[in-house]
């Protein structure tokens, strides 16, 4: 099967649809399915390639990114609904 | 490697041989409007200021057009000014160097009056630019702005990492390369630490990362870990690092050799730094004034806006966005994604496009004439 999601980095827990993602498609990455769509995926967003409990942090390009505000299924739309920027502290 | 370029008095070299009129203060801006409409073949530089401010705004807006007005690719300039503003319109023409620079101010006269002036002015500089042949010019000489605007979650997979290796080519050669956008560092100061050539160097580009971060985070509070565009969001982008993440990547992998102010000139070859505004057109200005002959500039959403006098080459991450606005780009770099080409063939067309247009190739961008200006401004206006 042909790619339709880029991982950028081996320790990234999200890729990047090439293609339109619909629900019940298999993601493909790196020529392997990673499990499946449950939901649409626009091209250049993100779905996650394992599930990831509230508070852990999305990793792409093998650095996060941002940090989950609620658990999030393999094969959901991650973005800004579901995520929020790592907050930062200024002492 | 060499390219066809103009060779200026002070030993740089412009690969275009413009003709610009700029305005010292907005309120001269109708005269320099209708100097463009006679001269379409000159470059007409309008902006907002010139009075009405304090010392830290006047100064960037006077290093940034005398930046632009001594940019190699300038072979004369006439500025146009009102007469009792702040920043004169002598005061610019005086700043230039080695080039024909004249300077009428529209209180002598009136409108018509400067724009007559402006007209003998401008017939005598294209008898003087007309004068000028391209001669084998070295790349070496070059420096290169990079920039990304619009960007989506593939600028980071496609656009800028082609860019990159472009950067890496041109650094190869001996080339300048100045990388801005402080405000799309946020998130990269371990990364780009890393990359400066000694730890004191490294230590001021983290802290004027840092501070950038502070200062958003003081303006925004909650939401400056979103500080990116509607555009960006709707791209795919989730917060300022990982579009950091994706914008830092057009650096290429050479090290980082100097830190430089807005719209200041590199001292030292190779990769370059410049604290910038994110904000596209601001981000250019400080380029163009640091005598950036050219801008490659990678977009994911698409964009037209190119620069007066320097040459903007637009490069577009995906090729929906190529496909939309092709007459607005000059690359294609979502080809990495539905051609499978590999990012560093798409560099190294990107370096050769770069080239050609150097010794004389049109941009989408110059054809379309689609040249706005504005630089940094931070402080109130009077």
């Amino acid at each position: 099967m042909k790619n339709n999601a880029l991982q950028i980095n081996g320790k990234d827990n999200v890729a990047i649809a090439i293609n339109p993602i619909r629900p019940g498609d298999y993601i493909v990455v790196n020529n392997k399915t990673v499990g499946q769509a449950i939901q649409d995926i626009e091209p250049s967003h993100k779905v996650a390639l394992v599930p990831v409990k509230k508070g852990e942090n999305i990793i792409r390009y093998g650095e996060p990114i941002v940090r989950a505000t609620c658990d999030v299924k393999q094969g959901e739309w991650v973005h800004t609904h579901n995520t929020e920027p790592i907050p930062i502290s200024y002492n | 490697m060499e390219f066809m370029g103009y060779q200026r008095n002070n030993d740089s070299f412009g690969i275009r041989n413009h003709i610009l009129i700029m305005s010292s203060v907005s309120c001269a801006n109708g005269v320099v409007d209708a100097l463009g409409r006679i001269f379409p073949d000159a470059i007409t530089l309008q902006h907002a200021y010139g009075c009405g401010y304090g010392p830290d705004d006047f100064t960037v807006s006077l290093r940034i057009l005398s930046g632009i007005l001594n940019n190699p690719n300038v072979g004369a300039v006439l500025v146009i000014g009102l007469g009792c503003e702040l920043l004169k319109s002598e005061r610019l023409a005086q700043a230039a160097k080695g080039k024909p620079a004249e300077a009428i101010s529209i209180q002598q006269g009136g409108s018509a009056t400067a724009t007559k002036k402006g007209i003998e002015i401008v017939k005598k500089f294209i008898k003087h630019t007309k004068m000028a042949r391209r001669v084998p010019s070295p790349v070496s000489q070059l420096i290169i702005g990079l920039k990304c605007g619009g960007s989506d979650a593939f600028s980071g997979v496609t656009a800028n990492p082609a860019v990159g290796v472009a950067a890496d080519l041109f650094v190869q050669e001996g080339a300048t390369v100045i990388m801005g956008e402080t405000t799309e560092m946020i998130g990269t100061a371990h990364i780009l630490k890393k990359r400066c050539m000694d730890q004191q160097l490294g230590n001021r580009v983290e802290k004027m990362i840092f501070n950038q971060e502070k200062q958003v985070h003081d303006a925004l509070g909650k939401l400056a870990g979103l500080v990116i565009a509607p555009g960006n969001i709707d791209g795919g982008l989730s917060s300022i690092t990982e579009k950091s993440l994706g914008c830092i990547a057009k650096s290429g992998s050479t090290p980082i050799n100097e830190l430089i102010a807005y719209g200041n000139r590199p001292s030292k070859k190779g990769l370059v730094v410049m604290d910038t505004p994110g904000y596209d057109i601001d981000s250019m200005a400080g380029m163009a004034s640091a005598g950036a002959q050219m801008i490659i500039f990678t977009t994911g959403r698409g964009t037209p806006a190119g620069f007066p006098a320097v040459p903007v080459i637009k490069v577009s991450s995906n090729t929906q966005t190529y496909r939309n606005m092709t007459g607005d780009i000059d690359i294609n770099a979502g080809s990495i994604l539905d051609e499978s080409k590999s990012v560093e063939a798409a560099g190294r067309d990107i370096f050769d496009f770069s080239l050609r247009v150097a010794s004389g190739a049109t941009t989408r961008a110059e054809i379309n004439k689609s040249i706005p200006f504005n630089c940094l401004k931070q402080g109130p206006t009077f």
